[in-house]
């Protein structure tokens, strides 16, 4: 294939990413006008458990989805209103959404970063490991370790680690994002009390990503070790190391990259019981609360700004395959 | 297709022929109500087997009617997602040509949502109703099953006895039905056992969040459940109340799982071939 110019396949790309998203949005209007009954419905019925008692939200909500007016003019708002970063008023907390979604948005952000960054280091490095000695007692051992991590629910590995790491040992607080009332003194004593509550989610939620990044980098390098470059290589006498992890290592990576942009999909799921397991303040807790209390503006909200982010992730990392890959470089 | 017994393989079956008896059986195992109650949080005696949650219903009841809402939610959707999944692949790989790139575009918006906001969403919409999990759930998965389907069946177009049934005249439909729905079979197969760990694990994560039909009983709300009671971890409660739901989702979704992986060589088509 003749190598493309870098700004057009971004362009392309760029396109496909938008025409998802455009498709979403338009999901994310039809759907509650789409269900059986209406979302009001239930909320305004005096007999429904999610029963909405408070007369401003009840107006509050009508407004919100307008459903008196022509699916014209309900979806000429909606786009509106969109536009402006308008997402609704919360039932629950009387709020608007958009608000809300901004002071929770960080704390998944921080969650999802650093369990990909812990999940990529722990699972390539173990991979690559494996598969070099595949067949040892070592790999075997870590296949079944990795096989059996990568199918557990997320929540109840979740609840174990509070019991072992929190409960028995006291090594991380309870749950939280922060400590409650606390005041610390400067910068360093308040990045050391974040830290403190995010060490133990982001390690459950990286285990799970651990477990496919090492099956994906192992199925990958085991395949790339008979190849001809590491016989030449073995034949000019280079490190066991330099082989490992420079050659068949970086080879696999390129591999490893593409299919952990879609990864990216399974992990926000993940982070969303994992926040609900620590009480974490980020996104995932949002969407919790909006299930008990049929909160429907808040999951909607929550859906598109997840979407938005996956996407954006995914195209991120469709570009930088892109330059990884020498052979896509003009 | 003559399975050899692989260690892999019968683990698998034992553990998912034990969830389904369980599943079928659950009226007659069960040794109470699950929804009746009794003494609260009484530890596992020869009364309550596991003991009882915090307003006294007995929790092996519980765990064993689980059993049914796990069964019938997962593979139900799973029933879906494959009957979905096999018809669009095969379908878009017969076709081919601008239905193939609509479906393929299709496919790429559903692979890139994330699942669970959209299910919560629409499960709260339509109602956490069993029918309505089994299809939103459903609805969720065929992307996957009909990606490998359709790569498949694209290989399997180019073969000699493909394109002899085509030149004597045998319709698509003909080919789909008579040639290429044997030949994917195993895979389907396959597809189908690994389709219903992943279907196991969204219901017991969506009832997690809360999202189950409130007329069953889920091992996802009983973790749930425990996990809302204030202290749990501080009290004993938590041996027999959280683990044994938590263990079972676990045991189910392994099962279906080891079933999967077991099953692969036998679907592999280059295996296949050296024993027919």
């Amino acid at each position: 294939m003749p190598p493309r110019r870098r700004g057009h396949r971004g362009w392309r790309l760029a396109g496909g990413y938008l025409l998802t998203l455009a498709v979403l949005v338009h999901l994310n209007f039809l759907l509650p006008r789409l269900m059986p009954g209406d979302p009001v419905d239930a909320l305004l019925d005096a007999q429904s458990p999610s029963y909405v008692q408070d007369g401003a939200a009840r107006a509050e909500l009508e407004r919100y989805y307008g459903l008196d007016e022509p699916l014209t003019t309900q979806y000429g708002r909606y786009l509106a209103d969109l536009a402006r970063g308008d997402l609704g008023s919360s039932i629950r907390y009387g709020r608007p959404v958009a608000d809300l979604v901004a002071e929770r948005l960080p704390w998944t952000v921080l969650l999802l970063g650093s369990s990909m960054l812990l999940a990529a280091a722990v699972g390539l490095a173990l991979g690559v490991h494996s598969a070099w000695r595949r067949g040892s007692a070592a790999d075997r051992g870590l296949l079944t370790l990795f096989l059996t991590v990568h199918n557990l629910p997320v929540f109840f590995v979740g609840a174990l680690a509070v019991l072992v790491f929190s409960v028995e040992l006291g090594w991380t607080p309870l749950g939280g994002t922060r400590t409650p009332f606390d005041d610390p003194a400067n910068l360093l004593a308040a990045a050391a009390d974040v830290g403190a509550h995010l060490a133990l989610p982001a390690a459950v939620l990286a285990s799970g990503l651990a477990a496919s990044y090492y099956l994906t980098m192992r199925a990958t390098m085991v395949g790339e070790l008979g190849a001809d470059y590491l016989v030449l290589g073995r034949a000019k006498g280079l490190s066991e190391r330099r082989l490992k992890y420079r050659y068949a290592g970086r080879n696999s990576l390129l591999v490893v990259v593409t299919w952990s942009a879609l990864r990216l999909e399974g992990l926000v799921t993940a982070s969303v019981l994992v926040e609900v397991v620590f009480a974490y303040q980020g996104l995932g807790g949002l969407i919790f609360d909006a299930v008990s209390f049929r909160d429907y503006p808040v999951m909607q909200a929550c859906f598109l700004v997840l979407t938005v982010l996956v996407l954006t992730a995914n195209l991120l990392a469709d570009l930088a395959c892109g330059r990884l890959d020498p052979r896509t470089r003009a | 297709m003559r399975v050899r017994a692989d260690p892999v393989v019968v683990a698998g079956a034992v553990l998912t022929l034990a969830l389904v008896a369980t599943a079928a059986l659950a009226p007659a195992i069960a040794p109470y109500d699950p929804r009746a109650l009794g003494p609260p949080l009484a530890p596992p005696s020869g009364a309550h087997l596991l003991g009882t949650n915090d307003i006294g219903q007995d929790i092996a009841s519980q765990v064993v009617w689980g059993a049914r809402s796990a069964v019938t939610v997962s593979l139900g959707a799973a029933l879906v997602a494959v009957v979905l999944g096999v018809a669009v692949g095969l379908g878009s790989a017969l076709v081919g040509g601008a239905a193939d790139t609509v479906a393929m575009r299709v496919l790429d918006v559903f692979l890139a949502v994330p699942q669970l906001p959209l299910l919560v969403l629409v499960a709260a919409l339509a109602g956490p109703r069993q029918a309505n999990l089994v299809v939103v759930i459903g609805l969720l998965r065929w992307p996957d099953i009909a990606r490998q389907v359709r790569s498949q069946a694209r290989s399997l177009r180019q073969r000699g006895w493909v394109s002899a049934a085509r030149g004597f005249g045998g319709g698509l439909g003909h080919v789909a039905r008579h040639h290429l729905l044997p030949a994917l079979g195993p895979v389907v197969v396959t597809l189908a056992v690994t389709t219903v760990a992943q279907t196991l694990l969204v219901e017991a994560g969506l009832a997690f969040l809360g999202l189950a039909d409130p007329t069953a009983v889920s091992w996802g709300l009983m973790v749930n459940r425990a996990l809302r009671f204030p202290g749990i971890f501080f009290i004993d409660a938590w041996r027999w109340w959280l683990l044994p739901p938590g263990l079972a989702i676990s045991l189910g979704v392994l099962g279906f799982m080891l079933l999967g992986v077991g099953l692969e060589p036998y679907a592999n088509p280059r295996w296949r071939r050296r024993s027919p």
